[in-house]
């Protein structure tokens, strides 16, 4: 017998040792397991099964390196008076403050000025050092209405009415009592230490009808200056943006089921919602019949890494691209430093999805201050401005060898896909079959 | 318009966006009341309103009305649609009427008085303030209240003050059935007299008797021993 052979685990498919330790984690907890991050599923369809086809000699590339590439995005233009102008297609997604850091929010604020792009508040209201520190600011409008006020309102530079995440879509959000600080709780008006369960469903708006008269309310309290979004957990995707379309919002935001968390019930992350590639393929054909793709741009979200994948999300339809967990890696999120305290988690770098426990070894999940003070924040700005400035250069390089001057042409002719599974739920062509049937389907 | 003590404002023929300024312009030039008239049970009048101006609300309004305003007063010869006064921070809203869902919801301040009756989740998220609810509530009304005060004098449909952080729910009449994690507890002295002064100064009949209800603490952090009040909540 050839040395290649391996023998197959002893363990048993079915009770796989994970699964044991799910069962034994319930029998010690009492309840279900909650986690940070995002879904462990290895077996999901990604941006990997898509390639770019750059031009030869049947399209002509710009100058890879040097000609100029366009990545603004402007959403609300020619609708509000104050539209929301973003020098790349990119912006940073919703994470409150209480879920992470002061430290953090600044320095995300910061780099997201230096790349003239926005962050968001999430839930529990605008920390005034957030809007100091970010040029540009999306306040989050949410069930719970933690720290709403018509002031902050006011203040922002788009509305984001959240009405569902990725990661947990149908469920509201997780603070555990660790990271409700005094600080924190008294944004939210409430007691310090509770374990925070937020309202998935809006108090006062139910349904279509509902949503255009919110939304109304929302552009009285902000004189129709700024545009405003909504945002949903990729699900029943197709039938949510026509909804939205119906309440005319300005933008759709959504994140797949690779969307990150900082705590959800393990259980949701990985077994609801659908995978963002096909959550935009969906989105997009919906904007299409609704004949709102020219109107309303699509913010998409969910485990989009690097720049290979924003590139194949704008060319499948996204405007712009929505960016949470990534940039806290850049902030230095799994970076093995502090081990003891990864240790003492029970996790290791590259593993570790405690951002729920409030003990973030690096300081970006966490209110302890001792565990704060470890994340600097002209450094960690300074990193995530880097990671985006790279982000930034790897989508324009993809554009440009497809012979684009604009990022936002990127369309789905410039892609071929590598799996008939991504094939068939994009619509993009397998790769051999130059978008034609298979040859031998002749004879 | 300066020295004007009061604007009447006819909705008839006009965009809500030119309601609501007009609203805004007499506040800012110091007029005290504006009288609405025809509402028609329209959305959005009378929201975004930060300075201080006393709103008379001549018929049936629609949903949000008083929404996201601070410091202003308003009388509402009506009944007023969903989510009255919505995210209040300061003032106060009467509605004569009946109020329909969510009435008062995630206040951060004031006061807004039902006299009528109160749909479903009257007080949701209540944050800090006071909402009075002259005749009966709907279905889960406090639900996850935060603070402040829910005073119901009639009967109080199912799931009251369900998963409710803080705050206190004044109930005179019967309750189909108690939301989870909420308690009895004793009122102290002078509260009941605060809550009576309150009622008296609208008008409102009291019921016979008050029970005074707030949270048992029991959802603030899972414990696992204590199951049953935890399935349906966590």
């Amino acid at each position: 017998m050839s040395s290649a052979f391996t023998r197959p685990p002893a363990y048993s498919g079915v009770w796989h040792p994970d699964a044991i330790e799910e069962i034994q984690e319930k029998a010690e907890l009492g309840r279900y397991q909650i986690r940070g991050q995002a879904t462990k599923r290895h077996d999901l369809p990604s941006f990997d099964d898509l390639v770019f086809t750059p031009a030869g000699l049947s399209r002509m590339p710009l100058e890879g390196y040097r000609e100029r590439c366009d990545t603004k995005v402007v959403i609300g233009e020619g609708r509000v008076s104050r539209p929301l102008v973003l020098e790349r297609p990119i912006m940073i997604a919703g994470m409150s403050f209480g879920a992470l850091s002061i430290n953090a929010k600044r320095a995300l604020g910061i780099a997201a000025s230096n790349c003239g792009i926005s962050t968001c508040t999430g839930e529990g209201g605008m920390h005034p050092e957030e809007r100091e520190h970010s040029d540009k600011l999306v306040m989050q409008y949410l069930p719970s209405r933690y720290g709403m006020n018509p002031y902050d309102l006011q203040k922002a530079d788009m509305i984001e009415i959240g009405a569902g995440q990725g990661a947990k879509p149908g469920s509201g959000g997780v603070l555990l009592g660790l990271k409700m600080s005094e600080e924190v709780a008294r944004m939210r008006d409430l007691p310090p230490g509770v374990d925070q369960r937020s309202g998935c469903r809006h108090p006062d708006w139910m349904g279509a009808d509902d949503l255009y008269m919110k939304l109304e309310q929302i552009r009285e309290v902000t004189n129709y200056a700024v545009p405003i979004s909504i945002k949903v957990g990729a699900s029943r995707i197709a039938n949510d943006v026509r909804i939205a379309c119906k309440a005319d919002v300005d933008a759709i935001v959504f994140d797949g089921m690779e969307g990150g968390t900082a705590a959800s019930p393990t259980i949701q992350l990985d077994h609801a919602g659908i995978p963002t590639i096909a959550a935009i393929a969906e989105a997009v054909e919906a904007l299409h019949d609704m004949g709102k793709q020219d109107d309303i741009k699509l913010i998409v979200g969910g485990g989009i890494k690097s720049g290979a994948d924003a590139a194949k999300a704008i060319a499948l339809g996204a405007d712009v691209i929505y960016l949470g967990t990534a940039p806290m890696i850049a902030l230095n999120c799994h970076r093995p430093i502090y081990l003891d305290d990864y240790e003492r988690l029970g996790t290791t770098p590259y593993e570790c999805q405690h951002c729920h426990t409030g003990l973030c070894p690096v300081g970006i999940t966490t209110q302890l201050p001792k565990l704060m003070a470890r994340l600097d924040v002209a450094e960690g700005a300074e990193r995530v401005t880097n990671y985006l400035n790279a982000m930034t250069m790897e989508i324009q390089l993809f554009a440009r060898s497809c012979g684009k001057n604009k990022v936002a042409d990127l369309d789905p002719n410039d892609m071929r896909a590598l799996t008939q599974d991504v094939a068939l739920m994009t619509g993009i062509p397998m790769v051999g079959l130059n978008g034609r049937q298979p040859w031998w389907t002749k004879f | 318009m300066a020295n004007v003590e009061t604007l009447t404002l006819d909705c008839r023929d006009k965009p809500t966006r030119d309601i609501n300024n007009a609203i805004r312009k007499a506040a800012d030039d110091g007029v005290k009341t504006v009288e609405i008239l025809n509402t028609r049970a329209r959305h959005n009048i009378g929201v975004g309103i930060l300075k201080p101006i006393h709103l008379i609300y001549r018929g049936h309004v629609g949903y949000y009305t008083v929404g996201l305003c601070d410091g202003v007063t308003a009388e509402i010869h009506g009944s007023a649609g969903w989510g009255v006064g919505d995210n209040l921070l300061a003032g106060e809203v009467v509605v004569e009427g009946n109020a329909a869902t969510s009435a008062g919801p995630s206040i951060r301040g004031g006061r807004i008085v039902v006299k009528g009756n109160g749909g479903p989740r009257c007080g949701v998220y209540l944050k800090s303030g006071d909402l009075i609810i002259g005749g009966d509530a709907g279905y889960m009304s406090g639900f996850m209240m935060q603070n402040g005060r829910l005073i119901i004098c009639g009967d109080a449909a199912k799931g009251l003050g369900d998963s409710m952080y803080q705050g206190q729910i004044w109930l005179g009449g019967k309750v189909e059935e108690m939301g989870s994690g909420v308690a009895e507890t004793e009122p102290e002295a002078g509260e009941l007299d605060a809550v009576l002064e309150m009622l008296d100064g609208y008008k409102i009949k009291p019921p016979k008797a008050f029970r005074k209800l707030e949270s048992d603490r029991s959802l603030w952090n899972f414990n696992k021993n204590d199951f049953a009040a935890w399935k349906d909540v966590l």
